[in-house]
Parts: C-alpha cells; sequence; structure tokens
C-alpha cells in the first residue's frame, strides 16, 4: 500500500502519531496524521472506518490504546486538562448541541466557556468575540430566536459560530454539512475554509461528500477498516484506483476545466 | 438582552433573604405561647432569663434555624440531582438517597445504644452526619448500578425508578430495625421516619451546618459546568467540563448534604422537588442563579411548612413531613402529568 507523508512534523498545530484504538475489536489502528496551520485537511471514508473515533480520539475524548496525540509537536495532549484542551481544540460533534430553550446568542456564548472564570460569567469581552462570530457566520439577525426555532442549515453554522467563539488554533468538525442541501454545504465549506486561512487554523473536516472534500481541502486523507488508505494534496490521493480501494466501487475521476476535480460512482443496476 | 449577572444574582439572593428573615419572625412569634414582636426585642435587649427568653432561645429559634437548614440542603440536592440527571422528577427523596441516610442514622444510633460507648456524647454529634452520609452515598451507588445501564449509558427514567423501588425496600428495612430492637419512644420515631423538626436541637446543629454550607459552596462552584452537562455530555467534554470528575463530585456533594440534615429531621419529602421548580419559574434554569436562589427558598418553604406543622393542630404536633407532602405529591403528579403530555 503506497502512503504519501504529511508535511514535516515541526509545522503541525496537532499531531496524531501512530494512534490505535479498540474496544473489543480494533477501531483505529497506526494512525498517523498532521495539521497544518492555514489548511483545511478532509478525512473520508465508508461507514464505519473510525472517523469519528479519530475526531474524538484527536480531541481526548477517548484515550488512544496505543500512540500519542500532539499539541506542536511535542505537548502530548494527555497531559493536559479538559479546560487546557477545549481553548486550543474545538470539535463540532455529528449530533451536538440539544438545548432548545437557550438563544442562539447564548448557545454561542458557550463557546466561552474554556476561558471563563470558575462560575462563568462573560466579560464584555467575551460578548464582543460572540457577537463577531454570529456576524462571521451571518447569524447576527437570529441572535434572540431560541435554538428550537432556527431551521436546520441555520442550526450547522450555529453549531459552528460556537466552535469557532472557542478560539481555538486548532478545529475539528464531524460531519459539518450533513442533512443539507448542496447550496448550504458549499457556503459552509467556503466558510470554513475562508477562517481557516485568515485565522491560520489547523481544520479536520469529515464528509461524506467526496466532491466537497476534493473542491475545498488542501490534504485529504482517505480511511478504510481503521487505517489510513492513502493520504495527500486533493489529485494525488483521490484517484479512482484509491476511491475504489475505500469504497469498492468504480469511479470515474477527472479535472474539471475550472480546476477542482469531478467524481462520479459508476452506478450499474 | 436580559443576561446574566453576578449583580442580579446577590440582589435576588438578598431579597430571599429579608424575606426568610420575615418568616423566621413569624416563626419565632407564634407557637403555643405567642411571643410578640416587641417582646421579642426586649429579650434580646437584655437576655434576660425568664420563661419566654427560655422559650424563644432553646426551643424556637434553634428549630427555626434547623428548619431552614433541612430546607436549603434538601432543596439544593434536589436542583443538583435535576440538572446532573436532566429530568425534573429527580430529588433526594425519589432517588432514595433520603431513606438510605435515615437507615444510616437509624444503625448508627442501634451500634451506639447495644454498644454503649463511654463517650457516645461527643461522637454522637459527628457519627449521626457521617452514619448518615455514608447510607446516602451507598444509596445512590447502589441506585446508579441497578438502574444504570453500562452499554447504553445511565437514563434518568431508568436511575429514577430504580431510586423509588430501593427507596420502598430500604424504608421496609427501617420499619423492621425499629420495630425489632424495642426502642422506647415509638411514636417519635415513626415522626422522625416521616420527616420531623419537634425533636430538640443539639450541638450537631454545628456539624450540620458546617456540611450544608461547605456543599453549597462546592455545588455553586459546579453550577457553569452542570450548565453545560444539560446540553449533553459530549459538548461539555468538547467546551472544557471534565465531566466525569463533575459528575462524581455533584453526586457525593448532593448526597452528603442530604445525609447530614437528614440524620436529623428525617427524609422530609418533596422539599427537593417542589422548591427547585418554583424557583426555576421565578428566575430561571441557569444553575448559577437557580442554586443561591432555590438555597434561600428552600429554607423559607421549609421553615413555612414547619411553622404551619406545629400550629395547624395546637397543640397537637404534624411532623412536617406531612404537611410537604401534602404539597409535594399534587405538584409531584401535575408535573408528570405535563412531560407525558409533551409540553
Amino acid at each position: 500500500m503506497r502512503q504519501l507523508h504529511p508535511e514535516p512534523a515541526g509545522d503541525t498545530l496537532l499531531e496524531a502519531r501512530n494512534l490505535s484504538f479498540s474496544y473489543s475489536r480494533p477501531v483505529v489502528q497506526e494512525f498517523s496524521l498532521g495539521l497544518p496551520p492555514g489548511k483545511v485537511t478532509g478525512l473520508i471514508g465508508p461507514n464505519g472506518s473510525g472517523k469519528t473515533t479519530v475526531l474524538r480520539l484527536l480531541d481526548g475524548i477517548l484515550r488512544p490504546t496505543g500512540g500519542d496525540v500532539l499539541l506542536h509537536g511535542s505537548v502530548p495532549l494527555a497531559r493536559l486538562s479538559r479546560k487546557e484542551i477545549a481553548r486550543r481544540i474545538a470539535m463540532v460533534p455529528q449530533n451536538g448541541g440539544s438545548y432548545y430553550y437557550q438563544s442562539v446568542f447564548e448557545f454561542t456564548m458557550q463557546g466561552r466557556s474554556p476561558h471563563l472564570s470558575l462560575l462563568g460569567f462573560e466579560s464584555e469581552r467575551d460578548i464582543d468575540i460572540v457577537r463577531d462570530t454570529l456576524e462571521m457566520t451571518c447569524l447576527s439577525a437570529l441572535s434572540h430566536a431560541r435554538v428550537s426555532e432556527i431551521s436546520g442549515g441555520e442550526r450547522q453554522r450555529l453549531l459552528l459560530a460556537r466552535a469557532l467563539a472557542q478560539q481555538a488554533e486548532i478545529l475539528l468538525l464531524d460531519e459539518l454539512t450533513a442533512n443539507l442541501d448542496i447550496n448550504y454545504q458549499v457556503e459552509l465549506m467556503r466558510l470554513v475554509r475562508r477562517i481557516t486561512r485568515e485565522r491560520k487554523l489547523a481544520s479536520l473536516v469529515v464528509s461524506h461528500e467526496i466532491n466537497l472534500l476534493a473542491s475545498f481541502c488542501d490534504w485529504i486523507v482517505l480511511m478504510a477498516e481503521g487505517k489510513i488508505f492513502r493520504q495527500g494534496p486533493v489529485a494525488e490521493a483521490v484517484t479512482e484506483e484509491s476511491l475504489r480501494g475505500i469504497f469498492g466501487l468504480d469511479f470515474f475521476v477527472r479535472r474539471s476545466a475550472t480546476g477542482p476535480l469531478e467524481i462520479l460512482p459508476v452506478l450499474e443496476p | 438582552m436580559n443576561r446574566l449577572s453576578d449583580r442580579k444574582i446577590v440582589g435576588k439572593t438578598l431579597w430571599l433573604l429579608a424575606a426568610w428573615l420575615l418568616a423566621a419572625l413569624v416563626s419565632l412569634n407564634i407557637g403555643s405561647v405567642s411571643i410578640s414582636a416587641s417582646e421579642m426585642l426586649r429579650i434580646f435587649e437584655n437576655h434576660g432569663e425568664t420563661q419566654l427568653a427560655a422559650i424563644l432561645f432553646s426551643v424556637r429559634l434553634p428549630r427555626v434555624l434547623m428548619g431552614s437548614l433541612v430546607g436549603a440542603a434538601l432543596a439544593s440536592a434536589g436542583a443538583a440531582f435535576q440538572s446532573l440527571l436532566r429530568n425534573p422528577l429527580a430529588d433526594p427523596y425519589v432517588l432514595g438517597v433520603s431513606t438510605g441516610a435515615s437507615l444510616g442514622t437509624i444503625l448508627y444510633s442501634i451500634f451506639v445504644t447495644t454498644s454503649r460507648a463511654p463517650d457516645s456524647g461527643g461522637s454522637f454529634l459527628y457519627g449521626r452526619p457521617l452514619a448518615a452520609f455514608l447510607g446516602a452515598a451507598c444509596t445512590i451507588a447502589a441506585v446508579y448500578v441497578i438502574g444504570g445501564n453500562p452499554r447504553a449509558g445511565e437514563t434518568s427514567q431508568r436511575l429514577l425508578l430504580a431510586g423509588i423501588v430501593f427507596a420502598s425496600f430500604l424504608s421496609s428495612i427501617n420499619v423492621f430495625l425499629l420495630t425489632s430492637t424495642n426502642q422506647a419512644d415509638l411514636r417519635g420515631i415513626f415522626y422522625w421516619l416521616i420527616g420531623d423538626l419537634s425533636r430538640p436541637v443539639d450541638a450537631s446543629i454545628y456539624v450540620v451546618a458546617v456540611a450544608v454550607f461547605a456543599g453549597f459552596a462546592l455545588l455553586y462552584a459546579c453550577s457553569h459546568g452542570l450548565n453545560l452537562i444539560a446540553t449533553g455530555e459530549e459538548d461539555a467534554l468538547i467546551l472544557g467540563v471534565s465531566v466525569p470528575r463533575v459528575k462524581a463530585g455533584v453526586y457525593a456533594v448532593a448526597s452528603l448534604v442530604t445525609g447530614a440534615v437528614v440524620s436529623v429531621s428525617g427524609p422530609v419529602a418533596y422539599i427537593g422537588l417542589i422548591c427547585p421548580h418554583i424557583a426555576r419559574m421565578m428566575f430561571g434554569s441557569d444553575n448559577r442563579i437557580l442554586f443561591p436562589t432555590v438555597f434561600v427558598f428552600g429554607a423559607i418553604f421549609t421553615l413555612l411548612a414547619d411553622t404551619l406543622a406545629r400550629t395547624v393542630l395546637s397543640p397537637v404536633e404534624l411532623p412536617v413531613g406531612v404537611i410537604t407532602a401534602l404539597c409535594g405529591a399534587p405538584l409531584f403528579i401535575y408535573l408528570l402529568h405535563r412531560r407525558r403530555s409533551g409540553a
């Protein structure tokens, strides 16, 4: 199995080194990945390939049974408290946030939690940060709306807003664009890429949308059965052969006139 | 935007403290002998050794303070359990914690009477609340083991059911133990099992007070973490809360304050259920304002319930638990009904 190696470790904000995790059977094996600043990395693979487990390992919610997660190439994540981790890593979980009574503003303010004092009273600065974040995610007009009243697309933007309010340098997004219409998917990914570039974040995006990831990511990781099948720049990693390798289906992959890849599964009934 | 600030919290709490003071004065005034405000003032000024002064200082004032402590502790524990389990029907009584604490107290009393320990007077002050705490802590652990499902994680419905079943089991053990050991004061003991404040207050009130105030401080320190846990445990972890540590801590502290007061008052029902609901309706469900307000509100509620209990059939006194259950059971049914109808 050919494997392209990520950029040198010194450059990465978050790094997985030979991560393994198992319940009764191995879920993730020998997973190594570096997330450099200013770049969007995409993680793709069939259901049950261990993508969500990788994200939870990278955020320290799960403890790896082998290997390490390192911040800035040297600080082991396991040595930090939850609060210290939350100041550095923001994550949007797959089914996150169900506190319907809160307003959009209050929900976003939760993202400031790791920066607040013990009792959690917010300062003017926290309020400003939340306002800016709502502005950036186009939610300012809904600031007073209840979380239960907003649409699915707005809800996903809200989850992103809460993660951005954490002002962490690392952003982990699990199926942020799931269940959204294509226009909302594109809008969200544009936003993620813009913020990643502007703030020099290291972003990792898990999604089922191959075309979306191929268009917006700088680096792609293909995963199957808990292992990295291939990783590299989009054009090198996403090939007919590698997609067949992880999904067991034939694909057409061609470069469009404007640049991005066009990927089509061959659907023979 | 109506945001929560520390000033708002202090303001509301001070208002409630003023209301508590008023309730305390009313309670000091009412009884088999009525002591008017002017008489009270005179007694406070002169520290006279009159009969009225004796009633005021050695009977009514300790009872007012103890009633307030009991209410504050049970209401805070109820608010903590409701927040932790994300279920409005949780409280120390429903979860069996109160009954477990009374079993601890009874076992300790039997141990002291049978062993005839020479220094039982001194160790009694700490031993009884400690035994009650152990009973409470063992009960919540047992309820967790019975009601929790290691695969699906604990669901609050299962925990509550386990608590209710466990409470009735423990309370029959309590009655069995008390009957079989030939206790002299059966009437007093059965009053205590319903929740009663009529026994003379001894020096253990200091131990109880320290436990209740320390417990409250610890719960308050967890209030923001509990707010986030209400959003979901995974979300709370992501947002920087050490969820396992907060959960274990809140379970332990809520059991501690429950045990401390139950060792004196017995398992007074429904205070931990009613008071958090009323406080939430008045001040909102953010734990940062809920915990201090429910602490004082529980004190007021219990003080008034106890005043009713000792005056409504005067000269006969009712156990305070009868009054709180008369108010609490209908509210429990109302909440259950509202929950089922999906509101």
